[in-house]
């Protein structure tokens, strides 16, 4: 399947003008549109540990600084990565004599364990870390050493809140009047305690009194500046240097706050988590997929992906594309749905046409729905939905292609598996014009279709595009129409798609 | 549909603010109140179709640079911070001679495709302050492509005082580069070695192999008295492991063109000594006695000995022994190491009130699609009647 539709040769364009394989793109079952990567909003859905599969909780995983620390002694292991290399450290264990603080002349064997990188064979040994008695260490055991940074950094953290708390009160002093309307206008709302209306309304939480902000502003004490400055080592000059014992940057970079120079400080780092991620569409806030929570399955809970609902399109035989000359192309379509499908064909130009249309009557709905929220409210009303503008497709068409007219219809059957293996042949009947289908089986259709590679892009892909419209049974009832019709409803969509039909040669005689 | 008053994440206890600063080589991300950067990542994106990597900000067209910072930011949110970059404030620490185009496109990226729900720009010699505490400080950064030298008065940036020059970690790697290129002719065969050499491999010899020397040594080779070389290294290029030889010479030297003054006698330390006098005489002292060095070149090995030598030197040379008075030079020492400072004091900053009081909303930005900015008078007369009326 990744081979078939993961590369180049035929790219779909989706609702905002990125071109993509069919097996990159969504489809939004409740706008009928396609969607791709770009243009969806991807969400972050859990955290998990690639190493061990553990799931860690978002808000955990934030406490913890996204890396991963084990809360409990279980068959998980502690995770690392190698400072050196970046990769994933293994556990090792080895049996250690120990002498006997008793009986001296008795010796104990003991298990002892300790990190080990088999990428690159760094071990926690190098750096000086001590062998540990169980296979799982503790976080602490290995901590960062620079708890002096972090207490200044609080200090300061504290300075900048009443700074900032300071000029505030200042700013509401001045401008009372405006605030007590603020609070006026919500308190009609029930359950909501002071210091949720004023979140609310936009304001930040209440203030302390201005007094006491100033005395604890006093006790700050800011930093002072030395004459002195690290002096360059005099032996540097005359030591040789051994250029493998200093760090790069990337190995300074993976440990931020203390960047060490030295390979001998490195110290082993706490696992980056990964995320699983779940990708919503902009227009209807619904999922279009949604991954199952459990990191070690790789199923998804919701997943529109266009290859279930889109025919898809698939080169059968090209003939050698000669520049000028018409050359004959067999293009094979493909039903993914469990209802029978009906293709016509149309013009790019056609196509983009109805779009437009379709696109400014939608235009005209969505600014009414934004509509005129006093300010203050705006928290309160649904956020506005923000959609990226449509960008032009970004090919050059290269080949003309003749296509059949408008008004003949190709009916593909559904999808049914069953048939895959039903060597009994075609039972139904279609009355297709046996110039336009050559070939049909199952809820496939080979179409044949004509080429004329353009003369002056010799020697560069013959890229040609059209669209195709085809029925789509919609079978999510939307409230609206839920409650008159029950049936699922019959919609015609339009897809453009884009071709590589290979090389264009010049002509011959 | 009706929201209940609770549901949304809102009301809970507010969502720590990612702080971001973008920069031409690496980009600083984490998140606000904390005391450290989460990543420290290349400002680069590897093209999905030929799989090369591209920096950020070098393209020249304004929807190509849109589509990078694109997906470099997704790359930032969902590989390195792990959050959902929807409905949460952003704190940017910039340099405030970003250009106005940069900004524009960061909003538009943040606020149309991220939909983020603030935006905060602040500028990176003014935050980089709020880790020392103190309000006056002479603010050195000196980044990979520019060295931006700005004086800050109890908290305000003194702009007409600002020195920027391409004096910064580009220039050592062109000058590494250079004299590596000088040998390769005398040195034939290493040629393989030398002709490996990516941008990359020059950038590791001069973080690894090369150090800032003293002025003394300098001086007396420009004299023609050299001092005996440090001791050369062997390093190994690319996958083929081809030895090159990095001489004594370039170890040592290859920082110098930071200090050597150029035909309008400009060096790193005429810039600070320069945007000093520019400011009134009483701000001068204070200014000398609190000087902060930011940006990933000052963490060279020796480069904070080198600028102070160089700082006593030319204020008793002929160059400013008339205009300048100033005879001691006191450095600070941030909390942090210099190459995230900046982004240590945008975290600082992002944790407090001003985030909620002062950022550029989302229901603001989509109103006007403008960023307010220090260079338009719109947004910067004292008179709220001109900005109301445009």
């Amino acid at each position: 399947m990744a081979y078939l539709v993961r590369n180049d040769i035929v790219q779909y364009a989706c609702t905002c003008g990125q071109l993509r394989p069919i097996s990159f793109l969504y489809f939004c079952r409740h706008c009928l549109k396609l969607r791709c990567g770009y243009c969806v909003c991807h969400e972050v859905e859990s955290h998990y540990c690639s190493n061990c599969l553990e799931i860690l909780p978002s808000a955990e995983a934030r406490l913890k600084k996204n890396r991963h620390v084990p809360k409990h002694i279980r068959k998980c292991q502690a995770c690392f990565d190698c400072p050196n290399c970046l990769n994933t450290l293994a556990v090792r264990g080895t049996t250690v004599s120990v002498r006997d603080p008793e009986d001296p002349s008795k010796v104990n064997s003991q298990k002892k364990y300790y990190h080990a990188c088999f990428f690159c064979r760094w071990t926690t040994r190098d750096v000086g870390l001590p062998d540990q008695a169980v296979q799982t260490v503790s976080a602490n055991g290995w901590a960062q050493k620079n708890t002096s940074n972090l207490q200044r950094i609080t200090v300061l953290l504290e300075h900048a809140k009443l700074l900032g708390m300071l000029e505030r009160h200042e700013r509401e002093q001045r401008e009372k009047k405006f605030t007590t309307r603020f609070r006026r206008n919500f308190s009609h709302l029930p359950g909501l305690t002071a210091a949720h209306v004023r979140k609310r309304a936009g304001l930040p939480p209440e203030l302390p009194a201005p007094s006491t902000i100033k005395v604890n502003l006093a006790e700050f004490q800011p930093a002072v500046a030395k004459d002195t400055v690290q002096e360059l080592p005099s032996d540097i000059f005359t030591e040789e240097l051994d250029i493998s014992r200093v760090t790069t940057l990337a190995q300074r970079f993976a440990q931020p706050e203390t960047q060490p120079e030295n390979i001998e400080d490195l110290l082993p780092m706490y696992k980056h988590l990964s995320t699983k991620q779940s990708q919503r569409c902009r227009e209807c806030e619904h999922n279009v997929s949604k991954p199952e929570l459990n990191p070690s399955s790789i199923k998804f809970k919701i997943q529109q992906a266009a290859y279930f609902h889109v025919p898809e399109v698939r080169f059968v035989t090209i003939e050698p594309p000669i520049g000028g000359k018409p050359s004959e192309v067999v293009i094979l379509f493909i039903n993914p749905s469990q209802h029978p499908t009906t293709l016509s064909f149309i013009t790019l130009q056609e196509a983009e046409d109805e779009m437009k249309q379709y696109h400014s009557e939608g235009s005209a709905d969505t600014s009414v729905q934004q509509g005129e929220a006093p300010p203050s409210l705006s928290s309160l009303t649904k956020p506005v939905t923000v959609v990226e503008e449509q960008k032009p497709i970004d090919i050059s068409l290269t080949g003309e292609v003749l296509l059949p007219a408008p008004d003949i219809e190709i009916i593909l059957p559904p999808k049914d598996d069953a048939a895959e293996y039903d060597d009994s042949g075609e039972t139904q009947q279609f009355h297709d014009d046996p110039k336009i289908v050559i070939h049909r089986r199952a809820n496939k259709a080979s179409l044949r279709f004509t080429v004329v590679p353009k003369t002056d892009f010799i020697g560069e892909n013959c890229v040609i595009g059209f669209a195709f419209r085809y029925t789509y049974v919609n079978r999510i009832s939307s409230p609206a129409i839920s409650t008159s019709e029950q049936k699922p409803q019959k919609v015609q969509l339009c897809t453009r798609v884009f071709m590589n039909c290979g090389k264009i040669l010049e002509g011959t005689q | 549909m009706i929201k209940t008053y609770y549901e949304s994440g809102s009301l809970s206890t507010e969502r720590q603010a990612v702080v971001i600063e973008f920069g031409n080589c690496y980009t600083k991300v984490g998140f606000a109140g904390e005391a450290g950067p989460r990543s420290i990542v290349p400002s680069e994106v590897r093209s999905l179709k030929d799989g090369r990597t591209r920096k950020v900000f070098d393209a020249v067209k304004a929807d190509d640079q849109y589509n990078l910072l694109v997906e470099f930011i997704h790359n930032l949110y969902f590989r390195h911070l792990l959050v959902s970059p929807k409905d949460r404030r952003v704190v940017v620490v910039e340099s405030v001679l970003c250009p106005t185009a940069i900004r524009e496109m960061l909003a538009k990226v943040f606020f149309v495709h991220f939909e983020v729900s603030s935006l905060l720009f602040v500028p990176s010699h003014v935050v980089a302050l709020s880790t020392l505490g103190v309000n006056t400080a002479l603010v050195v950064d000196m980044g990979a492509t520019e060295t931006v030298v700005i004086p800050v008065c109890e908290g305000v940036a003194v702009l007409h005082a600002w020195q920027a020059q391409p004096l910064a970690a580009k220039a050592v790697e062109g000058q590494i580069s250079d004299m590596l290129k000088e040998r390769e002719k005398s040195d034939p065969l290493e040629a393989e070695g030398y002709n490996n050499l990516t941008e990359k491999i020059i950038e590791d010899i001069k973080v690894r192999a090369c150090f800032v020397t003293t002025l003394e040594r300098t001086q007396k080779a420009r004299e023609g008295k050299p001092c005996p070389c440090p001791p050369s290294i062997n390093y190994l290029v690319g996958p083929g492991s081809n030895k090159i030889n990095i001489s004594g010479d370039v170890r040592e030297n290859a920082f110098n063109i930071l200090f050597e003054q150029d035909a309008d006698q400009i060096s790193v330390s005429t810039m600070m000594l320069d945007a000093i006098t520019k400011c009134p005489i009483d701000m001068r002292k204070p200014l000398a006695e609190n000087i902060l060095l930011i940006g990933g070149t000052s963490m060279a090995v020796g480069m904070k000995a080198r600028i102070q030598e160089e700082l006593n030197f030319l204020v008793s040379s002929p160059q400013y022994s008339e205009k300048l008075k100033l005879r001691t030079f006191k450095f600070h020492t941030p909390p942090a190491k210099e190459n995230y400072t900046a982004w240590l004091g945008g975290a600082i900053y992002g944790a407090t009130d001003i985030v909620s009081t002062r950022s550029l909303s989302k229901e603001a930005y989509l109103k006007d699609r403008k960023v307010p900015d220090w260079v338009s008078l719109i947004y910067n007369t004292l008179n709220e009647g001109v900005k109301r009326s445009v």
